[in-house]
């Protein structure tokens, strides 16, 4: 990173949570899923949170992508305080700035890869031609230019998941959410992914914050972070790899 | 807008085909049920609906066609004064014991004696001229098809009806009766078979008008005079319509299948939205994704009561061409159905209404679309 101090200091996290605790009761059964945990997660970076299973990082991404509630502290989303939206402005809040890419893929099996894609822009008030224009772009740039009729059934798992990020990308969010985006690919199809996904961070200046417990992609994020028992264990700045498969200027 | 309703419906098709067969049995039990009602039902007011007569005059709180008391033969002079009424005759209901040349213990019969002539009302729209014509020699009778049997009886031969003897001179279609068998004669002949020594003028006088749209008023106008004895006057909707309401409400008949089909609504009601709910719970995760990327719930309850009234739209269409054809297989078989448009239209709103039921049922299950669960 090779940012100005100065610049980075008084920039706004695109992230925040301060003091957050988050706790499921299952019958009698208390689990402390996060305790008292802060994190500034900043603009246009990609950000790892690595951990065994049950460490509590599945649970952060939902909390700081407004799909949970907490029990404590406090969550701030580009300046917006989640925890004042109800359940109509927080949906509102994610069609306005959030993208998701999960480890399920989760598309229609009914639909073809471009609608995929456009479906969720329909949304947003987009007009028709907008939306479509937006949709092929979007899969031109994970290289699915091709592949935009198929239906899923049609496609491999690694094509599966770059159309789900075309449909994340497509609405040009300015946070994108990442869940075990690769623990369903082989190594090849991940590391497509995780590429894909730095280069958005990069190249549209977007927040990628990335669950995962893959080793492999921890050299391709700007930061990286340990987590185990709800509370962060490391957290490392990571300096740009020489062999950067882009040559991506950091 | 990418109709993710009508493509998930056509592609994944034999997720919601379970679905639309339920709406679809549903729909055609109504139909049916509905048919058979409008045709068992209906010929209690096959007197009324079967003649061409627009004004029934008859005994006062007479509840259906068959309980009706005799008259004064007079007022039939009252009836031809008013100036909207262009023919009027009477109409003598007997109710009988019928004895027939072959064992078939008494069976109950229900006489009607009508006027011969050509232009007579009675009956004219089921019974052809030639037949009408033949009643005029005495003793003569015409009966349906479809009785000879529970008769015993066929064309020719003779039987006694309350101890009188008549002859069976025809046969005709669509003359069948609730609880008893239609018996057709002139008036002279169900005078004869008459033993109740009370009954001294007709049952009914019926009459036609020049339009017969002013039936109610002209009703209304002939019920304010008492000159001849106790007697009162309905347009025949009306008098059809009582009769048919009497057997639907005031025998147990009725209320038997009007519970049925409420049954019938609420077993469809629950499969249909059972098999809708499994269906939509296929789609949870992608609906939970759609919802993540700040798709609301309000947009995916759209969704999922389109896909119920597609559901709803196909099963309907399905049921329809079945019931068609189960309709003319009940026709050839000499089933009595009736179906007409409003019974039709109330079919159509049920179903619908089975499907909008079953889509809001499986809404529900929308609940289930917590985008937070993808990531535990």
């Amino acid at each position: 990173m090779q940012r100005p101090a100065t610049i980075a200091a008084t920039e706004q996290p695109a992230l925040r949570a301060i003091g957050v605790s988050k706790a499921f009761v299952s019958g009698n059964l208390h689990t402390q899923v996060l305790d008292d945990l802060s994190l500034d997660i900043k603009a246009g970076e990609l950000t790892l949170i690595s951990g065994p299973s049950g460490c509590g990082k599945s649970t952060l991404l939902s909390i700081l992508s407004g799909l949970q509630k907490i029990d404590s502290g406090r969550v701030q989303a580009l300046g917006s305080e989640l925890g004042q939206l109800d359940l109509r402005a927080l949906e509102r809040f994610r069609l306005e700035h959030t993208g998701f890419v999960f480890q399920g893929f989760n598309l229609f099996p009914a639909l073809s890869a471009f609608e995929q894609v456009e479906l969720p822009l329909n949304y947003m008030g987009l007009t028709r031609d907008e939306a479509r224009r937006r949709a092929r772009l979007s899969l031109e740039e994970v290289g699915l230019a091709h592949r935009m009729r198929m239906r899923p059934a049609e496609l491999s798992g690694g094509e599966k998941q770059r159309v789900a990020i075309a449909r994340a990308l497509a609405k040009q969010p300015q946070l994108l959410f990442a869940d075990e985006p690769t623990s369903a690919l082989d190594a090849t199809n991940g590391q497509v992914i995780i590429d894909l996904l730095h280069r958005i961070a990069v190249s549209h200046g977007t927040t990628v914050l990335c669950v995962s417990h893959d080793p492999r992609l921890v050299e391709h994020a700007d930061r990286a972070l340990a987590m185990e028992d709800g509370r962060i264990l490391s957290d490392r700045r990571l300096v740009a790899p020489a062999n950067d498969s882009h040559g991506t200027p950091t | 807008m990418v109709p993710l309703a009508r493509k998930t419906l056509v592609y994944e098709w034999r997720r919601f085909l379970p679905a639309m067969l339920a709406v679809g049995f549903a729909g055609l039990l109504q139909l049916l049920q509905i048919a058979l009602v409008l045709g068992i039902f209906g010929s209690t007011s096959l007197y009324i609906t079967g003649s061409s007569a627009d004004v029934w005059v008859g005994y006062p709180g007479t509840q259906n066609v068959g309980s009706g008391r005799s008259i004064d033969a007079d007022v039939e002079s009252r009836i031809l004064m008013d100036p909207a009424v262009t023919r009027a005759e009477p109409y003598i209901w007997v109710d009988g014991d019928w004895r027939g040349p072959r064992e078939t213990g008494g069976v109950s019969v229900f006489v009607s004696g009508i006027d011969t002539d050509a232009h007579g009302m009675m009956f004219s729209k089921v019974l052809p001229a030639a037949l009408r014509a033949r009643l005029a020699e005495p003793d003569a009778i015409v009966v349906d098809r479809s009785a000879l049997d529970q008769l015993g009886v066929s064309i020719g031969q003779s039987a006694t009806i309350n101890g009188h003897l008549v002859r069976v001179v025809g046969v005709g279609s669509g003359l069948r009766a609730l609880g008893g068998v239609n018996v057709l004669c002139s008036l002279d002949t169900a005078r004869r078979l008459d033993n109740d020594s009370e009954d001294v003028g007709p049952t009914y006088l019926v009459a036609k008008l020049r339009d017969p749209s002013q039936a109610a008023a002209v009703a209304q106008r002939l019920r304010g005079d008492n000159a001849f004895g106790p007697y009162t006057a309905w347009s025949a909707g009306d008098f059809a319509r009582l009769s048919v309401l009497y057997w639907l409400f005031d025998t147990g008949a009725g209320a038997g299948v009007l519970f049925l089909a409420g049954i019938v609504f609420l077993v469809g009601a629950v499969i249909t939205s059972q098999t809708l709910i499994a269906a939509v719970n296929g789609s949870v995760r992608e609906y939970a994704t759609l919802n993540a990327l700040g798709v609301g719930v309000a947009a995916l309850r759209r969704v999922v009561l389109e896909q119920a009234f597609w559901v709803g739209t196909l099963g309907l269409l399905g049921a329809s061409v079945l019931g068609i054809v189960l309709m003319l297989l009940a026709r050839s078989q000499d089933v009595p159905v009736v179906l007409n448009v409003p019974a039709a239209l109330a079919c159509i709103i049920l179903v619908m209404g089975l499907a909008a039921v079953s889509g809001l049922a499986a809404m529900r299950s929308l609940r289930r679309v917590d985008p937070a669960t993808l990531l535990r």
